[in-house]
């Protein structure tokens, strides 16, 4: 859907100073992808160069059907943004206009808004939560409330994808919990796909799919969710995945053991006691390490087990929990 | 009778003060915030950064604005007699108002519309949206309140300088403080002018705060 080949991209303002520097990454279709950096990592050129706010120097970049976005016209680039929904941070909204109006701006910019338009804007609003805000005025709603506003106004035009620039960080932890659900509820029901760009690895884990990690213009570290949680590999990737809670470097360092095992249990097992009935069962002792519930609803353990190892794998496997080693 | 003048006098003299005034505020109003407009999107990251243009602008801008008022006047004469047939009334003091207090307003204009498009120029433009509709339809409108604070303010710098141009022969209120006050030593005549100019700058500040107030939404 998304596709970058080397590219490259320089400020010219600000002396030269590199924003991307030989960036390939593919973004697949039917996937929530997440993009991690501390400011100035690029990220934000990034998508940036996506919705054609800005051109690259060097390599080539696809959205959709159209390839190299460097070469399109006028026409086909204002075409192209409106199949990209933008999100941002929750200050976006015209104060001057009410919910409604806000939702209908993408449309009413363009040309007279129908009635058709106006039904589907309210079908947003109620999709949203905020059935009954429609002649409310931002500055009347919370911050919440009004990223909620943002969101359905990035659906008016049915996008095909959605950009979510930073869309929670001026959101407390609980709003922003709330807020990710519906973009991810959003994300199913419209069949859209998610670009969600965020210096903050909660984000991450609650709801991509995919990560990205970027620093310094580069991308440093890329992969499916639980192979950056479990197997950060990056010091940057590792500082990120501190940040939840799942340090498996630091529990590496700390016991320097070849006996760690790090099980993960699907959300099915969770009524069932595997690790009371294995340790009676093989009559073993096994100290716990760690323990917590990650993201996707996945419990993860880190065990020490020192003897009668490939007998507790057995087990475990059996009982279909995942097993890898800490190493 | 006030201080051996007519009520009727001080009412003309009000009556060219205001006229000066609103009309020179509306063509400033109009003329400002094309210009204004041009410098704001002219400018570095604008919808149609020009460094050329925006550097040619600004420096005329800052210049009609550094020179002071009266020799402003003096200055246009040539050009005021040109346009509206002679340099006296206050007819004849509109060109010199409305170029002296566009570049003021012009200022203005363009902080407002950067404080407003830092945020939503982008938004407006991921919309697909021409760049002509993101400025029309969205920075503009946005910045109404603010663009018309800017008007109230200017508006009173406006009042101010009819004073100057009454002094040398453009009438209103300021003609009658400068001509029986100073030429003629009647004091007096020169206090209720000045207490007129006075209520006139509190009644355009008034009606400036109540439009603002309306249409900004808390």
């Amino acid at each position: 859907m998304i596709s970058l080949k080397n590219i490259s991209k320089k400020y010219k303002n600000s002396g030269d100073e590199i924003a991307l520097k030989n960036v390939s990454i593919d973004f697949k279709k039917g996937l929530i992808h997440g993009i991690i950096g501390i400011s100035g990592a690029g990220k934000s050129t990034l998508i940036r160069l996506i919705n054609t706010l800005e051109t690259y120097d060097e390599g080539n970049l696809s959205v959709f059907e159209y390839t190299d976005l460097k070469k399109l016209n006028k026409e086909s680039t204002r075409m192209l943004r409106k199949r990209i929904g933008m999100i941002f941070q929750t200050d976006h909204l015209l104060s001057r206009k009410t919910v409604l109006e806000n939702v209908l701006l993408p449309i009413s910019i363009q040309r007279k808004h129908t009635l058709e338009d106006i039904n589907y804007a309210k079908d947003l609003l109620n999709e949203v939560g905020l059935k009954d805000y429609h002649n409310r005025y931002p500055s009347q709603l919370s911050g919440g409330q009004r990223q909620r506003v943002g969101i359905a106004r990035a659906l008016i035009n049915r996008p095909e994808l959605l950009i979510c620039d930073e869309p929670t960080s001026a959101l407390d932890v609980i709003t922003t919990a709330q807020i990710l659900t519906l973009i991810k509820t959003i994300s199913k029901e419209h069949h859209i796909d998610v670009l969600i760009v965020t210096h903050d690895m909660l984000v991450i884990k609650e709801i991509c799919d995919t990560v990205t990690v970027m620093q310094n213009g580069e991308i440093v570290e890329s992969g499916i969710l639980d192979d950056i949680l479990f197997k950060a590999k990056h010091p940057q990737t590792q500082a990120f995945v501190r940040e939840v809670g799942l340090d498996l470097s630091y529990i590496r360092k700390l016991y320097n053991s070849k006996d760690l095992l790090l099980l993960k249990f699907d959300e099915s097992l969770v009524q069932e006691n595997i690790i009371a009935d294995m340790i009676n069962i093989l009559n073993i002792d096994i100290s716990i390490i760690y323990a917590n519930i990650t993201p996707h609803r996945k419990g993860i353990m880190v065990i020490q087990a020192e003897d009668k190892q490939k007998e507790i794998i057995d087990f475990l496997k059996d009982k279909k929990v995942v097993i890898d080693y800490v190493v | 009778m006030l201080f051996n003048l007519e009520i009727s006098e001080y009412l003309k003299a009000l009556l060219d003060t205001l006229y000066m005034t609103i009309l020179s505020t509306v063509f400033v109003f109009i003329f400002g915030l094309i210009l204004g407009s041009i410098l704001y999107v002219t400018d570095k990251d604008g919808l149609w950064e020009n460094k050329t243009i925006y550097k040619t602008l600004s420096i005329i801008t800052s210049s009609l604005r550094s020179i002071p008022f009266l020799i402003l006047i003096v200055l246009l004469i040539p050009f005021t007699r040109i346009i509206i047939g002679t340099i006296l009334g206050p007819t004849a003091a509109l060109p010199a108002l409305i170029i002296g207090a566009t570049p003021f307003y012009a200022r203005l204009v363009e902080n407002s519309l950067h404080e407003i498009g830092k945020t939503l120029q982008e938004t407006g433009l991921s919309f697909g949206a021409k760049k002509s509709k993101v400025l029309t339809k969205i920075i503009i409108p946005e910045a109404l309140p603010s663009l018309l604070r800017g008007i109230t303010v200017t508006s009173i710098a406006i009042t101010g300088y009819t004073s100057i141009a009454g002094a040398i022969g453009a009438g209103g209120l300021g003609n009658l403080a400068y001509l029986y006050g100073y030429a003629r030593n009647k004091i007096g005549v020169t206090i209720i002018a000045t207490l007129l100019i006075v209520l006139l700058i509190l009644l355009i500040q008034l009606i400036g705060d109540m439009v603002v107030k309306k249409i900004t939404i808390k």
